[in-house]
């Protein structure tokens, strides 16, 4: 059945595949870090979700209203399209290929930027990348569905 | 042979005298009677494990550890009880506020369970299927020599200071082994791939080896923290992640996604120590600002050596030709640019903001960003 992305769906989704996963991320070692996702749309819309990850695993995603980013780590901010041409990208690769990691796509904030208040919470972003990434790429394991109209514009942007 | 028993216990009656007591099972079970606490420890987290924040308590933790350390000058761990005839090793630093760091437990575990192995953890059989153009992989191996030349003295600061410290500070000497191991396998995994591009390594950098010099040699715990942790691998964060982004085959990007890792790891520690101290001791203010008057000096020329910034502008660009060299000078500057200012972020965050009033390296910072906006290339 396919997901739709943007949704809490897909985000729980990744959190049940990461416990399958178990053994791969224990391998990648602790993960300690609370940080949000904030899908920009093309008319205005905007899709927030907040997830937390602790020890092992993603404790908890949830669907937020806001930001708080005195207790959020960083946010990983960009437009629908640049998120579904990474997701997409996972999808055909099974894996970021080297134009769509996730470092690539925020280093200069191109395509997504990073927000937050203190560096050092930021810096979690670095520390725990290769997890972070891998959490990510679990997205080639799913079927995933997108709005229709940015569906057309990345089947050539990919 | 500078360091000799007081006692020659090969001839040494009473020694011997108990020695043989001994093999007969004449025990003498005073260390049974041990004066120490007894407290129960238990994880608390289970999926966590046994974490030293869960030993911090009573004599053996670390939050109401006294700031001097005048009792414990011995190898004897912290807790155990210390009679008389323990050695005097004379540890350099037994001032708390000298090394500690918010976090440094916690850190400790996070870099124990993120080891990975250069040997295996790279993907270094997929290499073979990119091949590079000649000025790309040139350029590419001059970058991997410098990474390891830098990596090799991150390797040997730590692994010299652990020594220096009073063993009372268990968390931060094992977090600095660490980073010992962190930094070596940062220069091992840079020389293999410096070995794989086919070019070998290239030229050592003379003005990025005096700033790397200055840090082996800094005067106390304090500078060699200020330069290695918050500046030095401040900037080599920066560089990494910048390296993620220009590599050139997925098997580069996950070998800089790793070493980020462990680089990060360093930073933070190095952000939290100086958060401690200006807390702690405001006093210091002046001497900081003094040691990285000079550590920004150090860092400003070994930064902009042509071994290092040329190879950089070839792999942003892309090539040797005009259009890419002018397109990876102006990703570089980019790049620079946002070192300097991560650095000046981390400094502010940390209670010195007031360091971009007088930086020389602050002034360099707004005159890139000036040349990039008159160029159009940024806002």
């Amino acid at each position: 059945m396919s997901i739709m992305f943007p949704s809490l769906s897909f985000f729980q989704a990744l959190q049940n595949t990461m416990r399958q996963e178990e053994a791969r991320f224990r391998r990648l070692g602790f993960i300690d870090t609370t940080f949000g996702v904030h899908v920009l749309g093309p008319h205005g819309q905007e899709w927030r979700y907040l997830l937390a990850f602790e020890v092992f695993d993603c404790r908890e995603v949830s669907e937020v209203r806001d930001f708080d980013l005195t207790a959020t780590d960083f946010v990983l901010q960009g437009d629908l399209a640049a998120w579904t041409e990474m997701l997409t990208n996972i999808q055909r690769n099974k894996g970021a290929d080297v134009e769509h990691s996730l470092n690539t796509l925020t280093h200069f904030g191109e395509r997504l930027q990073m927000i937050y208040d203190d560096p050092d919470n930021r810096d979690k972003f670095f520390r725990f990348q290769e997890s972070i990434q891998q959490f990510f790429d679990l997205t080639h394991t799913l079927e995933l569905e997108f709005p229709p109209s940015v569906s057309r514009q990345t089947a050539t942007a990919v | 042979m500078a360091y000799l028993s007081t006692i020659d216990f090969f001839e040494d009656k009473n020694f011997l005298d108990r020695w043989k007591r001994n093999l007969k099972g004449d025990l003498d079970l005073s260390w049974m009677q041990a004066k120490t606490e007894k407290i129960a420890v238990t994880p608390e987290n289970p999926r966590r494990g046994l974490t030293f924040r869960d030993l911090d308590k009573g004599t053996y933790g670390f939050t109401n550890q006294p700031e001097f350390e005048r009792r414990n000058r011995s190898f004897a761990p912290r807790g155990a009880e210390l009679p008389e005839g323990l050695p005097d090793v004379q540890a350099e630093v037994s001032q708390k506020g000298e090394v500690w760091a918010y976090n440094t437990e916690g850190y400790y575990e996070e870099a124990m369970t993120r080891q990975w192995n250069a040997t295996l953890d790279v993907p270094w059989h997929d290499l073979a299927k990119t091949e590079l153009p000649d000025e790309i992989s040139r350029a590419y191996a001059q970058l991997l020599t410098f990474l390891t030349e830098v990596e090799m003295i991150a390797t040997d600061v730590p692994a010299e200071w652990m020594g220096k410290l009073n063993n009372n500070f268990t968390e931060v000497k094992n977090f600095m082994a660490t980073q010992v191991m962190d930094e070596a396998r940062h220069a091992e995994v840079f020389r293999k791939r410096a070995l794989t591009t086919g070019y070998g390594l290239m030229k050592a950098s003379p003005q990025n080896e005096i700033s790397l010099k200055q840090i082996r040699d800094a005067d106390s715990f304090a500078e060699m923290s200020l330069s290695l942790h918050l500046i030095g691998e401040g900037f080599v964060l920066t560089l990494f992640r910048f390296s993620e982004y220009i590599s050139p085959t997925e098997a580069d990007k996950k070998m800089f996604r790793l070493v980020m890792q462990d680089e990060a790891r360093h930073v933070g520690y190095g952000v939290q120590h100086l958060k401690w101290v200006m807390r702690h001791f405001p006093e210091k203010r002046e001497v900081i600002h003094k040691h990285l008057e000079e550590a920004e000096n150090m860092l400003f020329g070994g930064g902009n050596a042509l071994e290092v910034t040329e190879p950089f502008i070839i792999l942003a660009g892309k090539g040797l030709k005009k259009e890419n060299i002018e397109q990876g000078a102006k990703i570089t500057a980019m790049f620079q640019l946002k070192q300097m200012e991560e650095y000046f972020e981390r400094l502010d965050k940390c209670g010195l903001g007031e360091r971009r009033k007088t930086s020389k390296l602050h002034r360099a910072m707004e005159l890139t960003r000036a040349s990039l906006q008159e160029a159009g290339v940024i806002a």
